[in-house]
């Protein structure tokens, strides 16, 4: 081989190297970046008039008449669109009166029929309610196709043509009321609902713009090429309701909006420690971040001390032999066991063998975690331990101080930093895991459990709840901003801590070179 | 006379302990020794507690049902009655997953260890560290989410384009690279004197348009995919890779770390550049630490349940052909974590305790690989040191 063909084997080699490492930063990159940026939005975002509503409904947060005054300029802009809506439905009304008349035509006869007609003629003219008058007629048509007689038929035709096209545009303008409603909140006249989903318009601007899209558009599927998927093709609404009152709604609907709802940058901190409220619609997060901290914790409490313990035993006292080399592969078969299992065994073990508590409880997932991260916390406490430089023992036993003296007066001093780092990675460990508290601490939906109650109420986390939302929730679309805001906390607070635990690690070793 | 002068204390007292004084510290001495051990027994032989509950839940499916129908059939229909138990699939699902992220992870993880131990200064390896710890401190449920929220629907939307650009990235130079070593090795091999320029470059042309070829024949290929769903088996095991990633490269940089300067020296003395000191001489003997390394990216994987319950279309099919990474599959890990659900009220059944026996399964075998694995460290050390 020549030397030219080495060399360029040796960069390529160094090359394929780098790009390793190039690969993983922007893996990276291409995970953490998304998460953030988007879930930033669940904590600042252009609020719009009902997400204020809200606050000072749900939260009693907010200047009641400053929100009063903005919900009347509101009310105001949105005028234009009742009024539409109104006569819009007068506009429908009266386009029924002819097949009214047509009906008190058919009436005009002197047998049994005339006059059951004639009866319900008089109830059609007595009538309010669209729908009802519209079935009415509809019944009428059926009566009279059947024992009318053929001089009947033109208006038998009429009433039918008239019907079934109101019909159709009833159709449509319910689909649009829909749509409205939930860009909106409830329109003038609507009963009042109890879900605050139903209570509310758009909170978020941004989400609001999609809500606008979907008054705006209509979305249909294209299946006209049979080898591939279908498409999605959006038709404007407007050519539905060309010729009608309700034409004018599109226009302000597309250019008033920000009049309508308007948006304002908002700082929402308190999405942090917020309940949620109409599972996850609106609100926040607290229930499911006070659950991660009590697991974390309470997995901290069972594994550090017991690791601490054990570390102390094997860089301190024991001798290399049989019984610590296989005590030693356990530890590290531990580590080795999928979480998954440790989620089976807490179930089996804690949950119906033991039974820490009736059902799943903290107590049971804490536990569960705490064996979770125990060899973590045994490896990093045991390398701190040995990191000690033998002068501080040898000086300790020098000085006539028995070895449990040294171990408790020197040693950990000393290695207290280390391991202090090992507790804090494994912390963010526990506080991240899932799969280990499914069958033992986790619930989607709950209220953040007072400190008595971890013994044995289970508990929303924040692991969980991203699983919980990002897959099983009514509404996984709507709701997307909640989802990337847990996440981005979750790892937030996991990352900070692995941060903190770095930062500590150098201090150490600086501290350790002297 | 006096005897020689006991040593006092600043107080006056004797600095030598009297003799009961001495029983009684080492009477204390033993039973805190007694305690530590008692404790760390505790921790440590919480791994047989494990595999004894775990194993306890499983026994009773097994006298159930035998072994057969669950290790080799394929419908998995836990909840008709009466159930069917096949989970021949879901192993198929399991093992596929976890096959895609080892070609990914080890390899590259291996590559970038190599990078860290051999080529990059100081500076630059204290600020790769980092990434790499954070990487692997991310939670699983967070891959999970980015592989269902983000990188599903890219592959749904654009997976041939992701795919083509990929095989561009990847195979581009490599068979650049590829043609270039090879021409010279042919001319070497058919006897070209090195001053024939021409003639040589012609070899390395007729190299260069075949894999040319290949490469367009790759990207047409790649291009003229269709992917129907995004959550796939290809989809998880990307993310899996990159979640083992860490793993691989922490261990693997270990253990070429600790093949030592003195071998690297040797080899360099004699002549070899820094990739055949690598390949030829630190490689063979790091081999069993690198072993390791994919020994433990591979539990990793397969032990993971959040990345593969979202992202993995959970269909319990084996794909057809078996190799078709882009088919919804289903891995051990996820029925677990699923069916359990369901499964939970109805204590004690079939269905509750077949989970408990898949999870004997993942147990027995990431107890086998940690045992493999740290039996080719124990070998590596005690080689290494022995010499």
């Amino acid at each position: 081989m020549r030397l030219a063909t080495r060399k360029l084997m040796d960069r390529a080699f160094t090359a394929v190297g780098l790009a390793a490492i190039a690969f993983m930063a922007l893996a990276l990159l291409a995970i953490l970046v998304p998460i953030f940026s988007r879930g930033v939005g669940a904590y600042v975002f252009r609020g719009t008039v009902e997400h204020r509503r809200q606050m000072l409904d749900l939260f009693e947060r907010g200047d009641p008449g400053a929100v009063a005054a903005e919900v009347a300029e509101v009310q105001a802009a949105r005028q234009p669109v009742f009024a539409a809506l109104r006569a819009y439905r007068a506009e429908q009304a009266a386009a029924i009166d002819p097949a009214i008349e047509a009906a008190a035509r058919l009436a005009d006869r002197e047998d049994l029929l005339g006059r059951r007609i004639q009866r319900a003629v008089d109830r059609l003219r007595a009538m309010e309610d669209f729908e009802q008058r519209i079935e009415l007629l509809g019944r009428i048509e059926h009566m009279m196709r059947e024992q009318g007689g053929p001089e009947a038929r033109a208006d038998v035709d009429l009433i039918l043509r008239v019907t079934t096209e109101l019909e159709e545009q009833a159709e449509q303008y319910r689909d649009l009321v829909q749509r409205l409603r939930s860009l909106l909140g409830p329109l003038p006249g609507d009963e009042e609902r109890i879900l605050p989903r139903f209570r509310y318009g758009q909170a978020r601007w941004d989400r609001a713009l999609v809500k606008q899209h979907d008054v705006l558009y209509v979305e249909s599927w294209d299946y006209s090429d049979p080898s591939g998927m279908g498409r999605q093709v959006f038709t404007p609404r407007r050519a539905l309701f060309e010729d009608t009152a309700l034409v004018e709604i599109f226009d302000h609907v597309e250019h008033r909006l920000e009049a309508m709802l308007n948006p304002r940058w908002t700082f929402y901190g308190r999405f942090l420690t917020d309940s949620s409220v109409d599972a996850h619609f609106f609100g926040g997060i607290g229930p499911e971040a006070l659950g991660t901290f009590y697991l974390a914790l309470g997995a901290m409490l069972f594994a550090v001390p017991l690791g601490i313990i054990a570390a102390i035993y094997f860089a301190e006292y024991a001798k290399p032999g049989r019984v610590v080399s296989l005590l030693r592969s356990c530890v590290s078969t531990l580590a080795g066991v999928p979480s998954i299992v440790f989620g089976l065994f807490g179930l089996s073990f804690f949950l119906i063998t033991i039974r820490v508590s009736p059902g799943k409880s903290v107590l049971a997932g804490a536990l569960t975690l705490g064996l979770l991260v125990l060899p973590t916390v045994i490896r990093a406490s045991e390398e701190a331990i040995l990191a000690v430089p033998r002068a501080y023992k040898e000086a300790s036993m020098a000085m006539g101080a028995s070895r449990w003296r040294t171990v408790w007066t020197v040693i950990l001093p000393a290695a207290l930093p280390g391991i202090l780092t090992g507790v804090v990675i494994s912390m963010g460990r526990a506080a991240g895991e899932t799969a280990p508290i499914i069958f033992t601490a986790a619930v989607s939906v709950g209220h953040g459990l007072r400190i008595w109650e971890v013994f044995t109420h289970p508990t929303p986390a924040l692991s969980w709840g991203i699983y919980n939302l990002a897959t099983e929730h009514e509404a996984v679309d709507e709701i997307r901003h909640v989802q990337f805001g847990m996440v981005t906390t979750l790892v937030a607070i996991v990352l900070l801590l692995n941060l903190a635990a770095i930062a500590l690690r150098a201090r150490v070793s600086k501290k350790l070179r002297g | 006379m006096n005897g020689p002068a006991k040593p006092v204390g600043p107080d006056g007292a004797s600095l030598i302990l009297s003799s009961g004084a001495r029983l009684r510290r080492k009477l204390a001495a033993w039973t805190g020794q007694g305690m530590l051990f008692l404790v760390t027994c505790v921790a440590a032989l919480a791994v047989l507690f494990i595999f004894y509950f775990i194993a306890r839940d499983a026994v009773p499916f097994f006298t159930a049902r035998g072994f057969r129908e669950f290790f080799t059939e394929t419908s998995w229909y836990p909840s008709r009655v009466p159930g069917q138990f096949g989970a021949g699939a879901i192993f198929v699902g399991s093992a596929l997953v976890t096959a895609g992220a080892v070609l990914l992870a080890v390899p590259l993880g291996v590559l970038a260890a190599v990078s860290l131990s051999d080529v990059l200064p100081f500076g630059v390896r204290q600020v790769v560290k980092p990434v790499i710890e954070i990487l692997a401190a991310i939670p699983s449920v967070a891959y999970g989410f980015f592989a269902l929220v983000v990188f599903a629907p890219l592959l749904q939307d654009a997976g041939s384009r992701v795919l083509t650009m990929a095989w561009w990235v990847c195979a581009g130079p490599a068979l650049l690279l590829a043609v270039l070593v090879l021409g010279d090795l042919a001319a070497g091999w058919m006897g070209i004197a090195s001053g024939r320029r021409a003639l040589r470059w012609t070899v390395t042309a007729l190299l260069g348009a075949g894999a040319a070829l290949v490469l367009l024949a790759g990207a047409r290929f790649l291009h003229g995919l269709s992917i129907a769903t995004g959550t796939n088996a290809l989809n998880v095991s990307v993310i899996l890779g990159i979640m083992a990633l860490p793993t691989v490269v922490s261990v693997s940089e270990d253990a070429l770390q600790a093949a030592g300067r003195e071998l690297r020296e040797g080899s360099y003395a004699l002549g070899a550049t820094r990739a055949e000191t690598v390949v030829r001489t630190v490689f063979p003997a790091a081999s069993s630490g690198i072993l390791a390394a994919a020994m433990l990216g591979i539990m990793r994987a397969l032990g993971e349940t959040m990345v593969v319950w979202m992202a993995s279309g959970n269909a319990a099919q084996i794909p057809r052909p078996i190799y078709n990474v882009l088919m919804p599959v289903r891995t051990l890990t996820a029925t677990i974590a699923g069916d359990m659900g369901e499964a939970d009220h109805v204590t004690g059944s079939e269905r509750y305790h077949v989970l408990f026996a898949m999870g004997l399964c993942l147990l027995a075998f990431c107890f086998a690989s940690n045992l493999v694995a740290e039996w080719v460290v124990a070998r590596q050390r005690r080689k290494l040191g022995g010499e």
